[in-house]
Formats: C-alpha cells, sequence, structure tokens
C-alpha cells in the first residue's frame, strides 16, 4: 500500500470554472426525465385511441391553417382551451408554457405588420399558431411514443420506418442515462481545476459514439438471432371505443363549422 | 462521519426510491448494503455522493450538510466529492480519457500535483491495482475486468476517505472478485470507509463488518453485524436476498 494512501490528504480545491457540467447534468436530465413521463406517465384520461388522436390532430391544424374567419379560429381556441382541462396541471402547465412562447414568438415577428395596418392578419395568425401547437402538445402529453408511431401506418408510412422510429426513441433514453452517468464521473472527478476541459467533454463524446456503434451491432446481432430478415411488420390494431366515436363525431362538427363560416 | 437523518427521495415526484432512512456511518467502516432490485441501495449511494439531494431530511458529512445550498459553493463541492470516492456499476460510464495513464492522473492532474507527483500517484495505482501493463492502452477497449480496475484505480489515485461501490462484482470473472475482495480489505485496514452494495455474497466474505439491509418498500429493515445478517437464512430467504 503506497504511504500516500495511508494517510488523509491536505486538499484545498484549486478555483476552476466548472458550471459546464452542471449545466450539461440539468439538461440531460431535463430530456430524460420528459422522455420518462411520456413512457411512464402519460394520461389517457379521454381514453381516445392514438389513431384517432392523431387524425383529429391533423384534422384541427389543417382546417385551422386554411381558414381565413376568425370565428373559426377563436372557435378552435375555445375548444382547446376545453381539451386542455382534461389535463393534469404539469402537463397544462407544460402545454400553456409551449404555446404561449411560440405564440408570442410568432406575434414578434409578425409586429411590423400590425404598423402597416394588418392588425387583425397578425392576430389571426397568432392564435391559429397558438391552437396548432397546443394541440401537438395535448396530443404529445396524452399518447404514448410507440402509439404515435404506430398510428403513422394508417398514412402509408412503411413498417420499417415505423421500426427505425421506435428503436430510435428506445435508444435516446438508454443513451441519455449513459451520458448522464459519464457526466455524472466526471462532476466527481473534477475536485480541482481542469485546464483541458474540451478534452474531457470528447473524450465523453467519443465513448458514446463507440458505445451507440457497440450497442447498434449487438442489436443486429440479436435480431439476426431472432431469425431478422430485413423485413419488419407492425400488428397494432387500435380498439374503437364509444369516446372514439365520439371524438369522430366531433371532428365532423369541427369540418362543418369551418365550411358554416369559411365557405358558406 | 456519514449522518443521514429521516431523508426520503423520490423520481420525479412519483417513484419512491428512499423512505425515511436513517443512518450514521462511522470512519474506517465496512458496509455492505443489501436488498432487492430497485429498494433504493444505488439512489442512496448517489445522494451520499451528492449527486442527487434529499426531498426531506438532512444528509451531515463529517458535521457539514450536503445540500444544494452547500453544493452550489464550487470549492466546497470540490472538497467534498475528493472526499468521496464512487466506483460505478458501469465501468465504461467512468473512463473517458484517451489511455489508462491519462485516466488515472486526470484526478491528481486537477489537484495542482506537478507532473513528477502526479507520475508518483499513478505509477504505485498502476501497481497497487495490478494493471501496470495496461498504461498506455485505450479504456474503451480493455475487458470488464480491466475496466473495473481502471476505474477504481482512477478513483483510488485521489485518495479518498470513503469509496462507494455500486455492485462492484458484477459480471466479473472469480479471479478479479477475488482480487478486488482482497482489494477493498487492504483498504479498509488502511481506515478508509467502505460502502458496497452487492448480490454477490460468496466473494465478499470477510470484507465487510457490518450490513444494511433495504426492503421493496424503500427503507431500511435490518442494520448489524454483517455475519449475524447473513446467517439469518430465513430473514433474507422472505426479503428476497438469496
Amino acid at each position: 500500500m503506497p504511504e500516500w494512501l495511508l494517510k488523509k490528504d491536505n486538499y484545498l480545491p484549486l478555483k476552476d470554472k466548472n458550471a459546464f457540467i452542471n449545466k450539461s447534468i440539468l439538461s440531460i436530465f431535463h430530456v430524460l426525465t420528459r422522455f420518462r413521463q411520456q413512457a411512464k406517465h402519460r394520461t389517457n384520461k379521454l381514453e381516445i385511441n392514438a389513431l384517432i388522436k392523431f387524425i383529429s390532430t391533423l384534422i384541427l391544424i389543417i382546417f385551422v391553417s386554411l381558414t381565413q374567419s376568425s370565428t373559426f379560429v377563436l372557435i378552435a381556441n375555445v375548444f382547446m382551451l376545453m381539451l386542455i382541462n382534461f389535463l393534469s396541471i404539469n402537463e397544462i402547465k407544460y402545454v400553456l408554457k409551449v404555446s404561449s412562447v411560440v405564440a408570442i414568438f410568432t406575434f414578434i415577428i409578425f409586429l411590423p405588420a400590425i404598423f402597416l395596418g394588418y392588425g387583425n392578419n397578425t392576430l389571426m395568425i397568432t392564435l391559429k399558431v397558438l391552437v396548432s401547437v397546443a394541440s401537438v402538445n395535448i396530443l404529445a402529453c396524452t399518447t404514448e411514443w410507440n402509439d404515435l408511431i404506430i398510428s403513422l401506418k394508417v398514412f402509408r408510412v412503411p413498417d420499417m420506418f415505423i421500426f427505425v422510429l421506435d428503436i430510435t426513441i428506445k435508444y435516446i433514453i438508454i443513451l441519455g442515462e449513459f451520458s448522464l452517468n459519464m457526466v455524472y464521473a466526471l462532476k466527481l472527478r473534477s475536485v480541482g481545476k481542469n485546464n483541458n476541459k474540451s478534452t474531457a467533454l470528447s473524450g465523453i463524446v467519443g465513448t458514446m459514439f463507440i458505445k451507440s456503434k457497440e450497442m447498434s451491432e449487438e442489436m443486429y446481432g440479436a435480431m439476426e438471432s431472432r431469425g431478422f430478415t430485413g423485413t419488419y411488420k407492425v400488428y397494432k390494431k387500435f380498439e374503437f371505443k364509444l369516446a372514439d366515436y365520439i371524438c369522430i363525431m366531433f371532428n365532423i362538427i369541427f369540418i362543418l363549422i369551418y365550411f358554416y363560416f369559411d365557405r358558406l | 462521519m456519514i449522518d443521514i437523518k429521516n431523508v426520503s427521495y423520490s423520481y420525479n415526484a412519483e417513484v419512491t426510491a428512499l423512505k425515511n432512512i436513517n443512518l450514521h456511518i462511522d470512519e474506517g467502516e465496512a458496509i455492505a448494503l443489501i436488498g432487492v432490485n430497485g429498494s433504493g441501495k444505488s439512489t442512496l449511494m448517489k445522494l451520499i455522493n451528492g449527486l442527487i439531494m434529499a426531498e426531506n431530511g438532512s444528509y451531515l458529512f463529517e458535521g457539514e450538510e450536503i445540500n444544494n445550498k452547500n453544493m452550489q459553493n464550487e470549492e466546497f463541492s470540490k472538497a467534498f466529492h475528493k472526499k468521496v470516492g464512487f466506483v460505478f456499476q458501469n465501468s465504461d460510464v467512468q473512463l473517458f480519457c484517451s489511455n489508462v495513464y491519462d485516466e488515472i492522473a486526470f484526478g491528481p492532474r486537477q489537484m495542482g500535483m506537478n507532473e513528477e507527483e502526479v507520475k508518483k500517484r499513478v505509477e504505485d495505482t498502476l501497481k497497487l491495482l495490478k494493471i501496470d501493463e495496461l498504461r498506455n492502452r485505450q479504456p474503451y477497449h480493455l475487458s470488464g475486468g480491466e475496466k473495473k480496475k481502471v476505474s477504481i484505480a482512477s478513483v483510488v489515485v485521489l485518495n479518498p476517505d470513503v469509496y462507494i461501490f455500486d455492485e462492484p462484482m458484477n459480471g466479473l470473472d472469480p479471479k478479479t472478485k477475488r482480487f478486488l475482495k482482497e482489494f477493498m480489505i487492504a483498504i479498509n485496514n488502511a481506515e478508509k470507509t467502505i460502502l458496497c452494495s452487492t448480490h454477490d455474497f460468496e466473494y465478499v466474505k470477510g470484507v465487510f463488518k457490518r450490513a444494511i439491509v433495504f426492503s421493496g418498500e424503500h427503507t431500511i429493515i435490518r442494520d448489524g453485524a454483517y455475519d449475524k445478517i447473513m446467517n439469518d437464512t430465513a430473514f433474507l430467504y422472505t426479503n428476497n436476498i438469496i
């Protein structure tokens, strides 16, 4: 046993700026938390299946984009506010935060148009953006990624593409957890002044690259050993319940309202 | 040395990981953390390392409270991390330098030692862990056992007062496990505190004097002499430990 290991170090840390480590930890942790929440705690209070939710969102976005009637846009916004009520407090906060930020950003971009006399259009575009972003976020909050991806099948998206998307999301979480632990390890060993911060970070990035390559090879090996021949079929079928039919009815009413205010 | 009082922790405020944990650890103790998967062992180790902070209760290290406020102080946080070394379960996450020598020298170089002192520490550590021949190898291309030894070396070189091992025996061959056991005994004899989670009881005989058992409900259900607990077969069986 070396002598220095038998006694305590009288060590005072050297000053250094290491905020990047904590920032990296926070940002990775934030992304992982969001993915985990989406994977585990997504609520489906409306009990509408992912396919119907996906199509409804598309209908809403398409018709809100097409309309020239501010009444219709207002109705869509009211409808969206009603839907938000079904979410949990955290989800409401998230949806409102994201939608408001995007809407405010849009409003700022169109601000010069107000001075040129296009105030109504500016407001309408802002509201259109608000309702579209809110609808996509509500969809994301209440639907599991897997179901959402599989619902792409109805639009003739190839099964192989769906499979790749599915695997991508899974590995974002796995590699995210791996990178979080790597940054933790860096933090624990950053006990003084690091003159080569970029070397440590590039080491992490390099290890991540090797790890992801290794994992992809292992996964391909595992798939081959289970008889994978290059084709993949998605077998999931969505069940239709009363809530789905009610949702379809709302969609029809929504389209009729569009034609009433915009085309008649 | 370590005082944990009424500590609770949950992930995303929903998944409970630790419930009302009370623990006192003296300097020089060798403690095994035992419990089923997901019982909170790893979370407790992260908490003792200052990677996560308790939601309720307090954690004191050498009389100083480890909380967000204190850990935001760079000097305090670095001095604390210098004293508590953590060996991750997955060695890959701990290795990010281009060769083994640099990996081990990473800590001492940060401590402001001159290159001669760094070299001495690294050489000593390489010999202690018997990985002298790996010094120029790339960490990522080592075997599992070699990676484990290098990751332990990267912690040993900092000369921490507390060593925390997260399931160190996982995936290692019997020879490396025996080596690791002897290593833990040696550092404990050098008055270092050891805290280790493990399921591999066969290979850790003689290392620990105390065992802390976690239940599936994330609480400590037993805290006592290691041998006595390990001889209580009925208790271990009931709690899904053997």
